[in-house]
């Protein structure tokens, strides 16, 4: 009964998939946020290196990965894939439930995937220095690790409400010798025009990008880091699930079922965009691909599809998307990394298209799964990741009552070993099911920019 | 050094256990059946809780009202400024929280139940925050703490403020089997915020008036054009109304149509007749009282037949996080138990901008 499938650390792979090559349309194309106009490279260079801007908008199927890159990636990667016999013994489900531990990365999560080349490119590029935002702290620290590896500053603005809750996150990125502040903060324009209007806000992911975008952008010798929604970075995120692939053959397997849980939807794009490829090319037209959100912040399953602002105070580029508004403040859950207004491009098409869907679920019932999943698999995971787990175990007992063997594979994206006082939380009762009231809401998304 | 008027109504929570259901003009009675006084063993719970604390001065009353617990706990630091006769009454009550209000005081503590309640604030109002020591044989009010020793943790630790209900409960009919609750007044109380903190999870909005604040900036941004919105009592739905520079009755039923007011304090026949002239209407509630009442208490007038005519989708229930916290489950009592079913088991609670709760609904019945 084989529980863990790993590879040989030769079969990290090589090249990162690029599923823009497999899309049946082109993306629609970022806009300028004050003139609407298609963005060009030019636009993005006052914060990202070439190298980055060219895999942003590359149709090109496959980007090789540098050997650099390749050499840091063997710390942690390839990731093992485990097959959840106890899980599936407990929920008495014929469905076969596989999921990619992510959570052996040295930051703890799949973000490290992304934050070593990001940094790689940047210093290639001769930038001194890095600025970001985080939310839950997972990909800030996960920058922190990766510019230390490159001898890179930087500066990383954690949206608040995590700053307070997770202070372990905060000590990670100063082991690895980051700056992290509050956001919003007196650093920035866009920080104090927040505090002024709102001293005692829990800050948020726009908030907090719009204070990273605006660092950068004034200073000649720093770059911005975005964690996830960009298309580079879902590329660089595929290494996921080639792996899976790769290993599920070895069990001569292939999944029915994908899941990840979604915030701006990298760690989902990464497990899923081989998958949706293979479907979209019709090697296997039936996987079914599912990203699961809190339904705090249920962007794909109540938002709107057009175009939006990734930032709160107009910085950043408009993306096609779908969106709650850019000027929706989630509350502050536990899941922190899942408390996005909107989506990456390309999750948000291939959702739009029918390729994908999403579900959401409340923070209680998910804790009630992330539980079940420690007292079986024994790992405890990440809130943000729980929402993957409840997926899983959801899609498994539909297969128990159904008959169905189906292959359930879902990614296990990050330890929960920073977030113990969400679950004391949870065993005191007190996690609130937050939701988003979108019966009510439908001339709230008015003020959207209109872009025809 | 904190002044906390101190008073206790002796007789109160005597009617309970000989079946009295509420002592108010039946302590003869209540005596006669075998019942004892047990509101200053109550008190001393909590007074045992802050005799060692030297920061706190009390303002009480003679005898059995307040000083011989005070004493018998070994509390030395108060002052008496009212002095009752032999056996105290309603009327003890306000002349001692009028005697308090000269003193300066902080808060008021108080021993008692829904009629001890109602008797402090008739003089206190919003004037001070006043907290009970439950003892009472009601306590449909949200002005108590859960127990008396948490009610020492309140008064002697730092707290914010947060509006709670003092409910008016007709002991009379009451006996009779029937429930009458009016909202009587909203008074302030200390909040938990302290107390929940433990958890160390800072949620959401500290502040209850800028929860209010929000709360209201959503309702205005999604209230729909030609429609009737009938707006419940409580201070969360008149932050609404004041959003929308409209001057709402704190405790009565107003009806707003286009950003106008069209009735005010109105009554379910009022209510009613505006509906059916009216194509749609939308009725925004706040839960009331210790329980958390969405319908049946406080606001009868927004009576089964009313949500009937507006159809259930077409309630809002609206509540800060502060009051969520301290009533984990809402409670419905229409007086129609066809309508009580017909609630789904819960409901989103708007507790923010775009941000909803989802809390259990109970039925009476």
């Amino acid at each position: 009964m084989q529980t863990k499938i790993v590879l040989d650390e030769e079969q990290i792979p090589k090249k990162w998939y690029n599923v823009q090559a497999d899309l049946p349309a082109p993306l629609d194309p970022p806009l300028h946020p004050q003139t609407h106009k298609p963005i060009g490279p030019a636009d993005l260079s006052a914060i990202f290196p070439m190298e980055l801007i060219r895999q942003e908008v590359t149709t090109d199927r496959y980007v090789d990965i540098p050997e650099d890159v390749r050499d840091v990636l063997r710390l942690w990667r390839p990731s093992p894939l485990y097959r959840a016999h106890r899980l599936e013994k407990f929920l008495k489900t014929p469905a076969k439930i596989y999921y990619k531990w992510e959570g052996v990365s040295p930051a703890g999560s799949h973000k490290t995937n992304t934050s070593v080349p990001q940094a790689y490119y940047n210093m290639k590029a001769g930038i001194e220095r890095l600025a970001t935002e985080t939310g839950a702290g997972q990909w800030g620290s996960a920058l922190a690790f990766a510019t230390m590896l490159y001898d890179l500053k930087c500066t990383i603005y954690m949206v608040r409400s995590s700053y307070t809750q997770k202070p372990y996150r905060k000590s990670m990125m100063q082991v690895w010798g980051a700056e992290c502040i509050p956001s919003p903060s007196n650093r920035t324009n866009a920080g104090r025009a927040m505090l002024e209007k709102d001293p005692e806000t829990p800050g948020s992911l726009g908030i907090a990008i719009s204070e990273a975008v605006e660092d950068a952008a004034g200073h000649s010798n720093t770059n911005y880091s975005l964690g996830s929604v960009l298309n580079h970075v879902c590329l660089h995120q595929s290494v996921i699930g080639l792996e899976c692939r790769e290993q599920l053959a070895m069990v001569d397997d292939y999944p029915d079922v994908v899941i990840g849980c979604v915030g701006g939807g990298s760690n989902f794009a990464g497990i899923s965009f081989p998958f949706a490829g293979d479907k979209l090319t019709g090697k296997h037209k039936n996987t079914d691909l599912i990203g699961v959100e809190p339904a705090s912040c249920p962007s794909l399953t109540k938002g709107l599809y057009t175009y939006d602002l990734a930032d709160e105070a107009g910085y950043t580029p408009l993306l096609k998307m779908f969106t709650l508004g850019h000027d929706f403040v989630p509350p502050a859950m536990h899941a922190g990394g899942l408390r996005y207004h909107g989506d990456s491009p390309i999750v948000s098409r291939l959702v739009h298209d029918g390729v994908m869907r999403a579900v959401a679920y409340h923070q209680s019932e998910v804790f009630l799964a992330a539980q079940t999943f420690a007292r079986t698999e024994g790992i405890i995971v990440a809130p943000e990741t729980s929402h993957a787990v409840k997926g899983a175990i959801d899609e498994a007992l539909v297969c128990r009552k159904s008959g169905e063997e189906k292959t359930i594979l879902f990614n296990c994206s990050g330890h929960g070993n920073f977030d113990m006082s969400a679950y004391d939380a949870f065993y005191a009762g007190q996690l609130v099911d937050y939701e988003y009231p979108d019966e009510l809401i439908k001339q709230a998304l008015g003020r959207i920019p209109k872009i025809t | 050094m904190r002044r906390i008027g101190f008073l206790i109504n002796p007789v109160a929570g005597m009617g309970g256990p000989v079946g009295l259901k509420g002592t108010d003009g039946n302590v003869d009675e209540a005596r006669k059946r075998g019942a004892v006084p047990h509101a200053q063993e109550r008190a001393e719970r909590t007074l045992q809780g802050l005799k060692n604390q030297p920061d706190l001065f009390f303002i009480t009353c003679s005898g059995e009202m307040g000083e011989d617990t005070l004493r018998e706990c070994g509390i030395r630091r108060y002052r008496v400024v009212y002095w009752c006769g032999k056996s105290s009454t309603a009327e003890d009550t306000k002349r001692a929280v009028s005697a308090f209000l000269q003193e300066k005081i902080d808060i008021i503590l108080f021993c008692g139940g829904d009629g001890t309640a109602r008797d402090v604030f008739s003089v206190a109002g919003r004037l001070v925050p006043i907290l009970g020591i439950p003892a009472g044989v009601k306590m449909y009010s949200a002005v108590f703490a859960v127990d008396a020793a948490v009610a020492a943790v309140l008064v002697s630790g730092s707290y914010g403020i947060r509006d709670a209900e003092v409910m008016d409960v007709d002991e009379e009919a009451y006996r009779n089997g029937i429930l009458d609750t009016h909202l009587y007044g909203i008074a302030r109380i200390p909040a938990r915020a302290n107390m929940t903190q433990v958890a160390k999870q800072v949620f959401e909005e500290p502040d209850e008036e800028r929860a209010k604040d929000e709360i209201s900036r959503f309702i205005q941004e999604v209230m729909i054009p030609d429609s009737l919105y009938i707006l419940g009592a409580g201070t969360t739905t008149e932050a609404i109304a004041r959003r929308l520079g409209i001057q709402k009755t704190l405790l009565g039923v107003d009806v707003i149509y286009n950003g106008s007011l069209v009735a005010s304090d109105a009554d379910e026949k009022t209510l009613l007749n505006l509906a059916d002239r009216y194509p749609e209407t939308r009725i925004i509630v706040s839960p009331i009282g210790a329980q958390g009442f969405i319908l049946g208490r406080g606001n009868q007038q927004i009576s089964a037949a009313v949500v009937r005519k507006a159809g259930l989708h077409n309630l809002i229930v609206v509540a800060t996080p502060h009051k969520l916290r301290e009533t984990p489950s809402l409670y419905i009592d229409s007086g129609d138990p066809a309508l009580d079913r017909e609630f789904r088991e819960s409901i989103p609670v708007i507790s923010g901008y775009r941000i909803a709760q989802r809390k259990k609904i109970y039925r009476s019945s």
